[in-house]
Parts: C-alpha cells; sequence; structure tokens
C-alpha cells in the first residue's frame, strides 16, 4: 500500500465548505486533500512547498473568480505545470470551452458523481505522473550527455597538451606540425625531439578509438616511443618495444598506427619504421616525389612479439619529408568525394612552401576548404621535415668489427689510416683520431668485460664535409669514460700513477667526445674537426 | 718497422717505430726494462721516426722514468713532433721529462 506520503496531493478549492467535505470524502481514501475557500488562498497554498499535484477549481467564487485563479496559475512558471480540472455549476458550453482555454485539463459540471470525479481525478493524476517520470529520465539522458561531451572535452585537452608546440631546429633542418583534434576526439599525435648530439626523432600516430581512453592510449604510446628513443636508436626496435609493452593489458583492444624516423643530423641519414600508418611522402629539390611505401609491420597493440623492421635511407639537400594521419585523405566533402591521396601528393608537388609552417598549415587548411565548414569528422595531422643539408652527408665511410683483443686494435688504425690516405684527410687530425682509437678501444678491452667470452666491437668511420665523425660501439660494462676524472697532471714523477692518462688525452685532441647507453650497448661518438 | 735500440755513447738510444702504442708499447717496455736491470743508465727516446703516441706510450716513458729515478740515471726526449709534444703537455710529462729539439743535446743532458 501507497504510505501517506507518496500519494498524491489534491487541492480542493470552493467557497462553499460544504462541496469541501463532499469532495474529500470522495478523494481523501486514496489522496491526501488540501483545502481552500478562495481563490487568493489557493494560489498562496499551490506555491507552496510541497505543491499540490491537481487542483479542482469552483468557478464563481467571492473575490477571484476560478477563472481569474487559472488564468494566474498557468501564467506563473511556479505552478503552471500543475493540472487544473474546474468542478462548476456552469454547465453551458461557452463557459467549459472558456475553461479549457484558460487552461484547464477537465471541465466537471455539478451536480457531480463521484465515480466520475474519482475517474477523472485519477487519470489526470496519472498523467502528470508518467509526465514527471519522463523529464526525470530526461534530466537524466541531458545529465548524460554533458557528462559524455565532458568526457571528449577531458580527451582532446589531454591530446593537445601532450603534443609539442616547440620544435627542434638548427641550420640543417627545420620541422613543424599542425594537429587539429575533431570535435569528438579521434586520437591523432605527433612528437618530435632531440635524442642527443647526433639524433632527433620525429613521429606520427593515429589511435583508434575516441574520447578519454583513445587519448591516454596515445598519451602512452607517446611517452614509450620518447622513453625508448633516450637509449635505442633504432625504430624498428622502439616499435618492436612499443608494441610489446601496449599488447599487454590492452583490454579496450585499442590499437595504434605509427610512422617513427630518426634522423642522424650529422649524416642526412633517415631511418624510418611504418607501423599500418599512411605512407608519408619525400619531395626532393628537383621537385620530383616519392612515396616511402614499404611497410614494417602491422598496427601497433594489436598483437604482442611482432618484430617490425625499418628503412634506411639518406636524405639529401633540399629533401622534404610530409607525414599525414588519415584525417587528411579521408576527408570528404558534401558530394561524399575523399580527399585522397591523390589529391595530397599533388598539393605538395604544387605548393611551393616557404617554410614548414606555412607547408603544414596549407595543408590543413585546404582539407578544410574542401570538407567545407564545420564537418570535420577526424582528427587531422600533419608533419613536415626539410633537411637543408649545410652538412653534407657522408661522404665516404667505412665499418670494421674486431674481438676483445688488444691486438686486434692495430687493425683499426691500419685501416683508419688507409682511409685517411684514400681520402686525403690531413695528417693533423690522423694522429689524434688514430690515438683516441687506440686509446679508448684498449680500454674497453682491458676493463669493459668481466666474463671471459668474445665480445664484438664495432667502429664506425665516417667522413663528412668538415669532420671525421667515429662511433664505437660495444657490449661491454656501462661506463662513460668522459665522466672520469682524469688524473692530477701537476704530481712529480714519484707521485705519477702509471696510466689513467688516455681518456685526457683523447678529451684533448679530439673536438667532441660523446658517451650514451643504448639498451645494452656504449656508444661513443668522437668528432674530429678538418680545416678547410 | 720494429722500435730500434741502440747504444751510442753509453746511452741507450730508443727509437719507436710509427706509433707508440696498446699494440707495441709493452714490448718495448719491456725490452727497456730489461736494459736498464742489465745496466743502462741514460736513456734517451728519440721520436724522429713517430708520428704519435697514446697514452701506452706515455706509460711506457713514466715506467723508464720511475726505474732509473732510484738509480740515479737520467732520462731524455727529442724529436718529437707537434702531436707529440702536444700529447706531453696535456699530460703534464714535460714537467717531469727533459725533453730537446735534437739527440745531440739530449745526449749531452743525460751524459752530464
Amino acid at each position: 500500500m501507497d504510505s501517506q506520503e507518496d500519494k498524491q496531493t489534491i487541492l480542493v478549492v470552493d467557497d462553499a465548505p460544504l462541496n469541501i467535505t463532499l469532495l474529500s470524502n470522495i478523494l481523501s481514501a486514496a489522496h491526501k486533500v488540501k483545502a481552500a475557500t478562495s481563490g487568493e488562498k489557493a494560489i498562496e497554498i499551490a506555491l507552496r512547498e510541497p505543491q499540490p499535484d491537481l487542483i479542482l477549481l469552483d468557478i464563481v467564487m467571492p473575490g477571484m473568480s476560478g477563472y481569474e485563479v487559472c488564468e494566474q496559475l498557468k501564467r506563473d512558471p511556479a505552478t503552471a505545470a500543475i493540472p487544473v480540472i474546474f468542478i462548476t455549476a456552469k454547465t453551458t458550453t461557452k463557459d467549459e470551452q472558456h475553461g479549457l482555454e484558460l487552461g484547464a485539463v477537465d471541465y466537471i459540471t455539478k451536480p457531480i458523481s463521484p465515480a466520475i470525479v474519482k475517474a477523472r481525478v485519477q487519470t489526470q493524476l496519472a498523467l502528470k505522473k508518467n509526465m514527471e517520470d519522463l523529464q526525470g529520465a530526461y534530466a537524466v539522458i541531458e545529465k548524460q550527455k554533458d557528462r559524455m561531451q565532458q568526457e571528449l572535452i577531458v580527451g582532446r585537452d589531454i591530446q593537445l597538451a601532450m603534443v609539442p608546440k616547440v620544435f627542434p631546429v638548427s641550420d640543417d633542418y627545420s620541422l613543424h606540425a599542425v594537429l587539429e583534434p575533431c570535435r569528438e576526439v579521434g586520437g591523432d599525435f605527433y612528437d618530435a625531439f632531440i635524442i642527443d648530439e647526433e639524433h632527433i626523432c620525429f613521429s606520427v600516430g593515429d589511435v583508434s578509438g575516441k574520447g578519454v581512453p583513445a587519448a591516454l592510449f596515445m598519451a602512452m604510446s607517446k611517452t614509450l616511443i620518447k622513453s625508448r628513443a633516450s637509449s635505442d636508436l633504432s625504430t624498428a626496435s622502439i616499435v618492436t618495444h612499443v608494441n610489446d609493452e601496449l599488447s599487454k593489458n590492452n583490454e579496450g583492444c585499442l590499437f595504434v598506427t605509427l610512422f617513427v624516423c630518426i634522423f642522424n643530423v650529422r649524416t642526412g641519414e633517415l631511418l624510418t619504421t611504418n607501423a599500418g600508418h599512411n605512407p608519408p611522402y619525400l619531395k626532393h629539390a628537383d621537385g620530383s616525389i616519392t612515396t616511402l611505401s614499404a611497410r614494417d609491420g602491422m598496427v601497433v597493440a594489436a598483437m604482442e612479439g611482432i618484430a617490425y623492421t625499418e628503412n634506411r635511407l639518406q636524405l639529401n639537400k633540399g629533401d622534404t619529408l610530409l607525414l599525414y594521419t588519415d584525417g587528411i585523405t579521408e576527408a570528404d566533402n558534401i558530394n561524399q568525394e575523399f580527399f585522397g591521396d591523390d589529391r595530397l601528393e599533388k598539393l605538395f608537388l604544387e605548393h611551393h612552401f616557404e617554410s614548414m609552417e606555412e607547408l603544414t598549415s596549407h595543408i590543413v587548411e585546404t582539407t578544410h576548404a574542401f570538407e567545407g565548414m564545420n564537418r570535420q569528422a577526424d582528427d587531422i595531422t600533419v608533419l613536415a621535415f626539410h633537411y637543408a643539408g649545410q652538412k653534407s652527408a657522408v661522404e665516404r665511410d667505412f665499418e670494421i668489427e674486431i674481438g676483445n683483443d688488444l691486438q686486434a686494435i692495430e687493425r683499426v688504425t691500419e685501416q683508419f689510416m688507409e682511409f685517411a690516405r684514400k681520402n686525403d684527410i690531413e695528417p693533423k687530425a690522423i694522429t689524434p683520431v688514430c690515438m683516441a682509437l687506440d686509446d679508448l678501444l684498449a680500454n674497453i678491452i682491458s676493463y669493459g668485460y668481466v666474463d671471459d667470452s668474445h665480445h664484438l666491437i664495432s667502429i664506425k668511420v665516417s667522413l663528412v664535409r668538415d669532420s671525421v665523425v667515429v662511433v664505437i660501439t660495444d657490449d661491454g660494462l656501462p661506463f662513460n669514460p668522459f665522466t672520469r676524472e682524469g688524473p692530477d697532471t701537476g704530481l712529480s714523477l714519484e707521485e705519477r700513477e702509471i696510466g689513467g692518462l688516455g681518456i685526457l688525452l683523447v678529451k684533448n685532441v679530439i673536438d667532441e667526445t660523446y658517451y650514451k647507453r643504448h639498451v645494452d650497448k656504449n656508444v661513443i661518438t668522437l668528432v674530429k674537426k678538418l680545416t678547410l | 718497422m720494429e722500435t730500434a735500440f741502440t747504444t751510442i755513447d753509453n746511452c741507450l738510444v730508443v727509437v719507436p717505430e710509427t706509433r707508440l702504442d696498446t699494440n707495441n708499447s709493452p714490448e718495448v717496455a719491456e725490452k727497456i726494462t730489461e736494459k736498464i736491470e742489465a745496466g743502462e743508465r741514460q736513456v734517451i727516446f728519440d721520436f724522429n721516426k713517430t708520428d704519435y703516441i697514446s697514452s701506452a706510450g706515455l706509460r711506457v716513458i713514466l715506467v723508464v722514468a720511475k726505474l732509473l729515478k732510484p738509480a740515479e740515471g737520467k732520462m731524455a726526449l727529442c724529436n718529437a713532433n707537434d702531436q707529440i709534444l702536444e700529447v706531453l703537455e696535456i699530460s703534464g710529462f714535460h714537467s717531469i721529462v727533459k725533453y730537446f729539439d735534437n739527440l745531440d743535446a739530449a745526449k749531452e743532458f743525460v751524459s752530464g
């Protein structure tokens, strides 16, 4: 049974107390009944909480008439929703019509039949209840909608906060990227950062899905790439690692397409890995365009344990690389035509850009113009990289591998001398490099290994226009020789220790020395400048 | 080319090959040590054939200097190219080992 509180309240308005008693008797079994003996009182009660669910209103009363009361109730938003039923002795059709026109839901003429009053009151109260339920449901829906909207906005904020707005730049290269999220976030991203003195990394990705989950997945992808790149200069290895990490605990079954590049600033060499992403374009100084169509593995995060591959590409002076997401090529216009690869390629081919910033914004604007106002359906991302090549690319190089045997060092210095002779490297630059090779390799071989096994040390020597670059890679104990404090060279003969001088010499005769731990390898880079 | 050891006017003159580095330094150090133990007290490193020395080469010089000191022997370096002079300076060796522009001056010093 309904408790007293759950019963709906009916306000009976009549100047004759007898009529109030009569109606009250009919209704009080199933409803709460309030009473008012004048129109003024009725309005006062109708405004007071808890408001009545239904008003039974007499028309002919001293003071305010029932018509006037109804009119006022309907005019005031606070009471307009309360249904009104006239109960009156005015029986003409015209009276009834007038009452209904004023906003009453029903019109009952006296003398009344208790059963009819009950039935009609029931009907109106049920209607009101239904209306309230509907309004409640609608409010819940509205609230839910707001929350979803909010979530999308949060997702977009995360997305935009994650991508850099300042880009690495030097005399040798320039780079710019634009990300325009659509109204409902789509999970695109780009990144560009300096790894070390020699390498920069840039990438573009597109996460499947929308909203906060996609944005968080994008944030994870981007962070994983960046942290791995700091100790791993292979794009294949980076993407393989990122894939393994993201594939674990990927309950949402999201995935991401990636195009990751590592560019060697000194040599102009570009390393790329494409994991299910749109093939970028490379525009050469002569204006021709190549599509980088190599595929290095499936989309990332779909399956653990995939070994991705990578491609090596020598960029030449004036080359421009264009990375993008499908938000560009799959943008459609009102005729349902796609922007498409051909249009993008043609645009890139024909547009004479002033800068990477100008190029990227031109592409975004052209895409917008194509799809028409406010129709963007997916995130749009464009990243453009230009190699100005102030330092020319590697002219000549050689690579040699030796075992961890002191006797083998001579092979390296011999081969370097041979290389230096062939390439007319000035003698002044040859001996410092030989010395450095001798000292560093002797160090690695003597102190770098704790086991007795055979280890390989790789030495790569490149000749670029104004310097000789030597990269020594070994799998010995992590050790940065350049942070070691040198011996005190001011000591007397008795106090001097034998040894420990090598690194001091290297640092003095070589112009630039770098050390980096790359996953499980030590990588030492030496740069000896040539006087031209 | 091998490192040459000749005794002129009671001085042991060591003429290292093109390079004095990790590869050949231990052998050179060993040979000079033997000769000092056999009584040599005046040692000259003549670098007229040497392109460069690495820290392994410096180590040889230091070993010899330390052996001669208690035996009241004398040591000198001569005929070094700019590269080697730079290395001697960087390492601070120019303050503990005497250097001369030519062999005669070096000989005069160690015999004195």
